[in-house]
């Protein structure tokens, strides 16, 4: 913890934070943020995927990490105060692996 | 590329008519983005400390409530004061961007009116604009509502043309919310400073945290923010206010003396917590948004025009690509509206969405009372999905075609109200090739 500076997050840190986002957005009850954080969590970690410089790796990560705090929180209020389903949902398929960036 | 694929089974464009007509509880679509936008969830997220534990007097410094609400509220004028290219010192909270535009235009021109007495303003701003220069003209003040060119935009040589020496004030908004026009604030501020003593206010509401905006460059010295438009909470929105040089205005409300004297009350701490979230988030999101939502507009727009014939895109080509205004040839507003109704699209602006009246903006760009009638808006935002698009789209489609084939009568004007107006099977005509404008109606009824 100490000097780890320069030391960028493992693969396997990146992809069980990407996993646990995924998880968070897809537990959205409302369509439209479900498929809002689906698709974001995906682009950003693309985004780090592909990112070579370990300081901002590091950054997106610290960020990564909190906003999971944030969708977390927010998907169970969401689930709490769901609304009807929404024609578009019942009768369209998910749009989830359509959405790009 | 993207999109529905035909391969499914369930995709939109194979639902029956019916199905959008049963009384289901479902609601069809999301909301249209210009009237409101919804509470972004991380927005929400970063209120609710202060609408449960955190509930402290923001201009209380006695206790650990009173500073821990201070901080968060003095990291939300920043956020915003980012947003715009501002400084925190020149954000003053306010209840939304109506209670800005009243404040801006009437403070500014009331706090002058010694010496000066003319505001110039256009005729496509918002109501609340508009109504605020009203209240002034029975004061006493002379208002100029400029015109705009046929596309929406006002111009630079009109504007200049109107300038008096005794100009206070000149009110433009950046991004019309009915044709997404975008106004060119940057040239019009270059112009006003050749002039001395005239204040440049924007209504920014469409604007802020959708395209980028920077006060300075601008020349701006007051600009109207909305909450709710940038996916933030409603009843909150912000005044930028120049410090440098000081813009001096005379406010509305008296009282406390909070917020630089220019808007005495009590903060409501988790409102302004949320505004400034949720202008953290759209200046963090506004690229990645801004091509989603022109991806998903000229979707919307190219599968339109591919499939109905005689559809007007009102506005500016080059407006805000998340505001889309289309006018339907022979096609009665109402009827299409009352077909599409579960479809959160208005005709005409939001607020008047009940007024059989056309409205004033397309009317202001010239359009046809006829055409003004049967335009709809489309609002396209941060949580619009290409399966909505397709949905409208397709919707859409399937009800214009089937009212121009019901040959439903047209009353064209300028008989509409008229007793001895005859209806007349307007699509049929303008299949056979005839020019609907070209015909004299009056002379035809005899
Ligand atoms: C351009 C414009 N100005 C002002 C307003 C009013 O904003 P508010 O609802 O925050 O008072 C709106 C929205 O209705 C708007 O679109």
């Amino acid at each position: 913890m100490s000097t780890t500076v320069v030391t960028a997050p493992s693969r396997r840190a990146i992809l069980d934070l990407y996993a646990a986002t995924l998880r968070s957005s897809r537990a959205f009850s409302s369509y439209n943020f479900r498929e809002y954080f689906v698709g974001r969590t995906r682009e950003v970690f693309r985004g780090m995927q592909t990112e070579s410089d370990p300081a901002r790796l590091r950054t997106m990560y610290a960020d990564a990490r909190a906003e999971l705090g944030v969708l977390r929180r927010s998907a169970i209020v969401n689930q709490l105060y769901g609304g009807p389903k929404l024609a578009v949902e019942v009768h369209a398929p998910a749009q989830e692996d359509t959405q790009q960036a | 590329m993207v999109g529905v694929d035909s391969s499914s089974p369930r995709e939109p464009t194979a639902l029956a008519w019916s199905t959008f007509l049963l009384p289901t509880k479902a609601k069809v679509i999301s909301p249209q983005d210009q009237a409101t936008t919804p509470v972004d969830p991380r927005v929400l997220d970063a209120m609710l400390p202060y609408l449960t534990d955190q509930y402290g007097n923001p201009h209380s410094r006695t206790h650990a409530y009173g500073w821990e609400a201070e901080s968060a509220v003095e990291d939300a004028r920043k956020h915003v004061a980012d947003l715009i290219g501002a400084d925190p010192k020149d954000i003053v909270f306010t209840s939304g961007a109506t209670e800005t535009n009243n404040m801006a235009i009437k403070g500014i021109a009331r706090f002058h009116k010694e010496k000066k007495r003319h505001i110039i303003t256009t005729q496509t701003e918002h109501k609340c604009v508009l109504d605020s220069c009203r209240k002034l003209s029975e004061e006493g003040f002379d208002i100029t509502y400029l015109p705009v060119q046929q596309n929406g935009v006002v111009s630079l040589n009109v504007l200049e043309n109107a300038i008096r020496p005794d100009t206070s004030l000149v009110s433009i908004m950046t991004v019309n919310n009915e044709t997404g026009v975008i106004q060119p604030m940057k040239e019009i501020g270059e112009m006003l400073r050749k002039y001395r003593g005239i204040y440049l206010h924007t209504d920014a509401a469409q604007a802020v945290g959708k395209i980028s905006l920077d006060v300075n460059e601008m020349n701006i010295d007051l600009m109207s923010i909305s909450g709710h438009k940038l996916y933030g909470p409603k009843g909150i929105g912000a005044a930028y206010v120049r410090r440098r040089p000081r813009v001096r205005l005379e406010p509305i409300l008296s009282g406390g003396g909070q917020e630089r004297g220019l808007r005495s009350g009590t903060l409501p701490t988790a409102l302004v917590v949320g505004l400034g979230e949720a202008a953290r988030i759209a200046k963090q999101e506004m690229k990645r948004d801004h091509a989603r939502i022109t991806e998903l507009s000229d979707h919307l727009i190219q599968s339109i025009n591919a499939q109905v014939e005689h559809v007007v895109r009102n506005g500016d080509v080059n407006g805000y690509p998340g505001c889309v205004n289309l006018s339907f040839s022979y096609v009665e507003g109402e009827s299409l509206l009352m077909a599409l109704k579960d479809i959160a699209l208005s005709s005409g602006s939001a607020c008047t969405s009940a007024s059989l009246e056309p409205s004033y903006v397309l009317r202001a760009l010239g359009a046809a009372e006829d055409m003004a009638h049967s335009s709809l808006r489309f609002g396209i935002g941060r949580f619009t999905t290409k399966a909505e698009v397709d949905f409208v789209v397709s919707h859409i489609i399937r009800t214009v075609n089937r009212l121009r084939d019901m040959r439903c009568v047209l009353y064209h004007q300028p008989s509409r109200s008229s007793s001895e107006s005859v209806p007349s099977p307007l699509w049929e005509m303008v299949q056979e090739g005839i020019d609907i404008n070209s015909i004299d109606w009056s002379q035809s009824q005899h």
